[in-house]
């Protein structure tokens, strides 16, 4: 496979290299606490156009593969590029640049925008750190800061809906963070390391007598964060309620650092069919369950959020692949397709705002955006999309998947056209599109590029690949599925009920008395246990306790 | 290592200064110390009195900072017999690795304390000479404790501790917190009676009362010291607020103003937890040992659990970080299946051993930030319900921030000294097979996970439209957030047994 080059490769020597690894991380975080300054904060529009600048230089510049940057104790830290890393690296530097450029603009009322701000750098460094650290317990901490930092995201608007959504994530956040803590000790105790690096870690994964626990760990909580079924509840929720720019960065970067944990940690030339042919079921029934809740969706932004829910499906599935047949390639190839996913989605939910709130002018380049790009998500042949989609397909072992996995883009074409015609549908609101277009244009154009530019250096196949006649008409035939299934739909759309967002969850909440009752039970045994009687007993049981054990052999 | 420091200080090359002091008689400076303080406070007034008390905790720190390099360069253990007497006749104090950490945890914690009380002077929450004098003698007391070695003086540590102790719960004099003090009285009387009566047991079995001599001389088949060591330990476990002996804590030690609720939570409960451990890894015979380890770990898991649940239901802020010192400290127990009481430790027992010493550590210092935190929290806000905390974060941006910092060394988030030990002792459970600890030590973090972040989530919001907020000055929000970070600065500590923790080991 040849290498993925974003730029000149060669262009920066290794020390400059571990600079740029390491600013990536640390600019974000310098400006984060800059702003807590008056002074600075005057200048945070400008600030905020220099936090992702390092990783995207590293991204361009630095070689993947070469720079291992491991600083000195007392910091465990170790950062290192590698192909998949470096993808995702660059595409969220872009996506944070024009996202950050976006946001100054629509947060220019908001009174609380510098909290805003403090929260998506912390947010971004977390993001970059994931994608750059080398060792399992820098990952951990990547992997918490960029979850536990995406809160301050989702619940910025303080609505009862938000602290609801902020509530569930950070609840799921807190069990995916045990479920891979205990992973992550797992591994580092089948290696002489106390804290190996992530590579080190895998590759004693296969004699490791935890391996049977591992997996299944690892493949919660990273599925968690993906939002592969049925874990992917939170995400309507949380998507949904943050600001526009919030939105794209959530659901286009922080969802990302799933991936990243799985491409990282899964065994690498070691097959595991029975848990790889179950990530895929997982992720199959994802992308089609998320294409069919988001098409009952009445708001935009919820729409969307499952298209990503559904998106994240169809990455699993090419991740479930890889791990049944221990195939290298189809992990950069899930990154690839995840890079392509992750600036798209950026950019419609930067058109989405756009066309909420940019008054009559934006609402017309927001809806034109948001067409554009839902084509591209769908893979219309001559978009970036088409060559993230035409990747994928070599992957699946079976006809089955590969056909299902094709057709899933009809189901991606009629969410895209519902979510059009719910901007449509909205009566254009007074705003103003200053400082909007700019970076939600810029942002497209990107997205619906780039993975045409990066398709040979990822797949070593020429572009033409895609542009033959079968390609294009492999592409063409779901397209036309989703636009007569969208057809269909426009007519019965008011009949379909909208299923609540968070679906499951809704459900789950009927749980909420047994989940009271057992508090208040708990309250009452307090109670009980407050009683002078029951100590008594309690003390003296105990002392009865430790001599028996101690005593009868 | 050790060797080279130990040669290194023999040479006299460096450090000097330290190495001319004899080590011995800074053991009993540092437990005469705060004792002094009390004179200027008696005789010169509040003000002379309350600087004297910072000076004499800033000293004490000094002294047990040199105490722990001297022990750590030396790779041996300080000594000090008092009078020149040895034991079994004389009363012996030793630093170990172990003691001189927690000697250096409480100075440190006291001084961090200590500072935070003394902004309290404008405000009604100002209580010199009374508080001073007291937590004096809590200083006093938990140093006695963590270097006494025989039962009779670390009984008299423990009555210290809890005659201090009591009267800093109702220190303003309120019925509740009267009511909660003789309660907490009550048990810690109920713990001393069943303390003593372990003690005069093991005297009676041994002719000493020298832990390390009564150790090499107890019969492991012997019926009475299998009923002396559960005496005592049933004693010291309700001192120590083990579940479910815990009904005390919780009143007590949330209903003290916020400097006395820190020393309370952070720092005088750890003294019969130490107890504790020194019962079951000095004392006891490692047969036994082995056999009641899984008893009190399975305590502790119902500490962790239960009380964990507990802090989750509470509407009060004090509340909720009450139950969750009850909760935190059963995590200490679950360290006991995974050491052996005496010989030499394999790694995964080095490792237990060091994430639950380290444990007590980061815990005290995310404790007392807590504790300190919501006492701004509560005065800014002039209430501490948690339902109705929005708004805090912009009254009180520092307190919520150290609460919320030191909330993620309680949940074992990276980087804290919580997230270090939790690492720790889940390492050390899965290398040695016991995978139940781990997954209490998982359902602890998600609990501590819960309640930390609900707080934080609710101190976040935006405040109601009538709320009023009291200014507090940064300077008193200050000294939560130092520890906080503190508690931060643990995480840094490697991934690996510590072999000073291990000094001194029986």
């Amino acid at each position: 496979m040849s290498r993925i080059r974003w730029g000149v490769p060669g262009a920066t020597d290794a020390a400059a290299a571990d600079v740029l690894l390491v600013a990536s991380v640390a600019v974000p975080l310098i400006v984060a606490v800059a702003l807590v300054s008056k002074g600075l904060r005057r200048h945070a529009s400008w600030l905020l156009l220099l936090a992702p600048m390092p990783a995207l230089l590293a991204a361009l510049l630095v070689r993947e593969g070469t720079a291992l940057v491991v600083l000195s104790p007392p910091f465990r830290l170790s950062l290192a590029l590698d192909e998949a890393g470096g993808l995702l690296l660059g595409g969220a530097a872009i996506l944070w640049l024009a996202a950050g450029r976006f946001a100054i603009a629509f947060l220019r009322a908001d009174p609380s925008c510098n909290r805003f701000l403090v929260w998506w750098l912390f947010t971004m460094a977390g993001s970059f750190a994931v994608f750059l650290v080398a060792d399992l317990a820098s990952f951990y901490l990547a992997y918490a800061l960029v979850s536990f930092s995406a809160f301050g995201l989702v619940a910025h608007d303080d609505s009862a809906a938000a602290r609801r959504a902020g509530s569930l994530y950070l609840s799921l956040t807190v069990l995916g963070e045990a479920f891979l803590i205990a992973a992550f000790v797992m591994l580092a105790a089948g290696t002489d390391q106390a804290n190996p690096l992530i590579r080190d870690a895998v590759a004693a994964f296969p004699t490791s007598p935890w391996r049977g626990a591992i997996l299944p760990l690892l493949l919660l909580g990273f599925t968690l964060k993906m939002g592969l079924f049925p874990l992917h509840i939170w995400m309507p929720l949380a998507h949904s309620v943050a600001p526009a720019p919030g939105s794209a960065a959530l659901s286009g970067i922080v969802v990302k650092a799933g991936v990243i944990g799985l491409v990282r940690f899964l065994p690498e030339g070691l097959p595991v069919p029975g848990w790889g042919a179950a990530l895929v079921a997982a992720g199959m029934v994802t992308a089609y369950y998320g294409v069919a809740i988001g098409l009952t969706q009445r708001h935009p932004k919820r729409a969307l959020a499952y298209s990503t829910v559904s998106q994240m499906g169809v990455v699993g599935v090419v991740l479930g692949a890889g791990l049944e047949t221990g195939d290298r390639a189809a992990l950069l190839l899930a990154a690839f397709y995840a890079l392509n996913h992750m600036l798209l989605k950026g950019s419609m939910f930067l058109a989405v705002g756009l066309a909420s709130a940019g008054g009559r002018s934006g609402r017309r380049v927001g809806v034109a955006a948001m067409a554009m790009l839902g084509l591209g998500l769908a893979g219309l042949p001559l978009t970036g999309g088409a060559f993230a989609k035409y990747a994928i397909k070599v992957v699946p072992t079976s006809d089955a998947a590969v056909f299902l996995l094709t057709l899933s883009a009809a189901g991606t074409m009629a969410l895209m056209l519902h979510v059009v015609l719910l901007l449509l549908r909205d009566e254009p609101k007074a705003g103003t599109s200053a400082g909007l277009v700019g970076p939600c244009v810029a942002l497209s154009v990107i997205a619906m590029a780039l993975p045409a530019i990066l398709f040979q250096a990822v797949t070593g196949n020429l572009p033409s690949v895609v542009l033959s006649t079968g390609a294009f008409l492999g592409a063409l035939w779901p397209i036309a599925l989703g636009g007569a299934l969208a057809a269909l739909l426009v007519r019965l759309r008011d009949r379909i009920p909208e299923v609540p967002a968070g679906d499951l969850f809704a459900l789950a909440s009927r749980l909420a008395p047994a989940a009271s009752r057992a508090s208040d039970l708990a309250a009452t045994v307090d109670r009980a246990l407050g009683r002078w009687q029951v100590a008594g007993v309690a003390i003296l049981g105990l002392v009865a306790v430790l001599s028996t054990v101690m005593i009868v052999r | 290592m050790t060797q080279d420091h130990a040669s290194f200080l023999a040479d006299g090359s460096g450090h000097l200064l330290l190495a001319g002091l004899p080590p011995g008689p800074l053991l009993a400076l540092v437990i005469i110390l705060p004792l002094a303080g009390l004179v200027p406070l008696l005789l010169a007034g509040p003000r002379v009195g309350e600087w004297a008390a910072m000076t004499l905790a800033g000293l004490g720190l000094a002294v047990a900072t040199i105490i722990a390099l001297q022990v750590w360069w030396s790779g041996t253990p300080a000594i000090y017999h008092l009078g020149g007497w040895r034991p079994p006749l004389g009363i012996a104090l030793r630093a170990d690795g172990v003691s001189s950490v927690l000697l250096v945890m409480s100075a440190a914690v006291f001084c961090g304390i200590g500072l935070f009380a003394t902004t309290g002077r404008d405000r009604k929450t100002s209580f010199p000479p009374t508080y001073w004098m007291l937590s004096l003698c809590v200083a006093s007391g938990l140093n006695l404790a963590f270097l006494a070695q025989d039962l009779f003086t670390l009984y008299v540590a423990l009555e210290l501790l809890t005659f201090a102790a009591v009267p800093l719960v109702c220190l303003e004099g309120k019925a509740a917190q009267l009511e909660a003090a003789l309660t907490y009285l009550l048990f810690a009387l109920l713990g001393s009676l069943l303390y003593l009566l372990g003690a005069v047991l093991i005297y009676a079995e041994t002719g000493t009362l020298d832990i390390g001599l009564a150790g090499q001389r107890l019969a492991a088949d012997s019926a009475m010291t299998g009923i002396a060591l559960a005496l005592m330990s049933a004693g010291l476990a309700a001192k120590a607020a083990l579940f479910p002996l815990y009904l005390w804590l919780p009143p007590a030690h949330a209903g003290a103003p916020p400097a006395a609720s820190a020393l309370l939570s952070s720092l005088v409960i750890k003294a019969p937890i130490f107890l504790l451990l020194r019962i079951w890894l000095g004392l006891a015979p490692a047969d036994l040992a082995e056999r009641a380890a899984p008893v009190l770990a399975i305590l502790g898991t119902g500490a962790i659990l239960f009380c964990g649940l507990r802090a989750l239901g509470q509407t009060r802020l004090k509340l909720l970080i009450a139950y969750s010192t009850a909760a935190q400290l059963g995590y200490v127990f679950l360290m006991l299946p995974l050491v052996k009481s005496s010989g030499p430790l394999t790694i995964p027992e080095a490792l237990a051993w060091t994430g639950g010493f380290l444990h007590i550590v980061s815990h005290a210092f995310a404790k007392a930030a807590m504790f300190m935190a919501a006492g701004v929290i509560a005065e800014a806000l002039g209430h501490d319900r948690i339902r109705a905390l929005g708004g805090a974060a912009q009254a009180a941006p520092l307190s919520v921030a150290a609460f919320a910092i030191g909330g993620l060394s309680l949940m074992g988030l990276p980087p804290s000294g919580g997230f270090v030990a939790k690492v720790m002792l889940l390492t050390a459970a899965i290398q040695q097979g016991v995978p139940w600890i781990a997954v209490v030590v998982l359902a602890g973090g998600l609990l501590a996970g819960g309640y930390v972040l609900r707080v934080v989530v609710c101190a976040l919001q935006r405040p109601e439209a009538s709320a009023t907020f009291v200014q507090i000055s940064l300077r008193r929000q200050a000294m939560a957030l130092v520890l906080a970070v503190a508690a931060i600065v643990l995480g840094f500590i490697p991934l690996e047994p510590m072999g000073f923790l291990l000094v001194g080991r029986p």
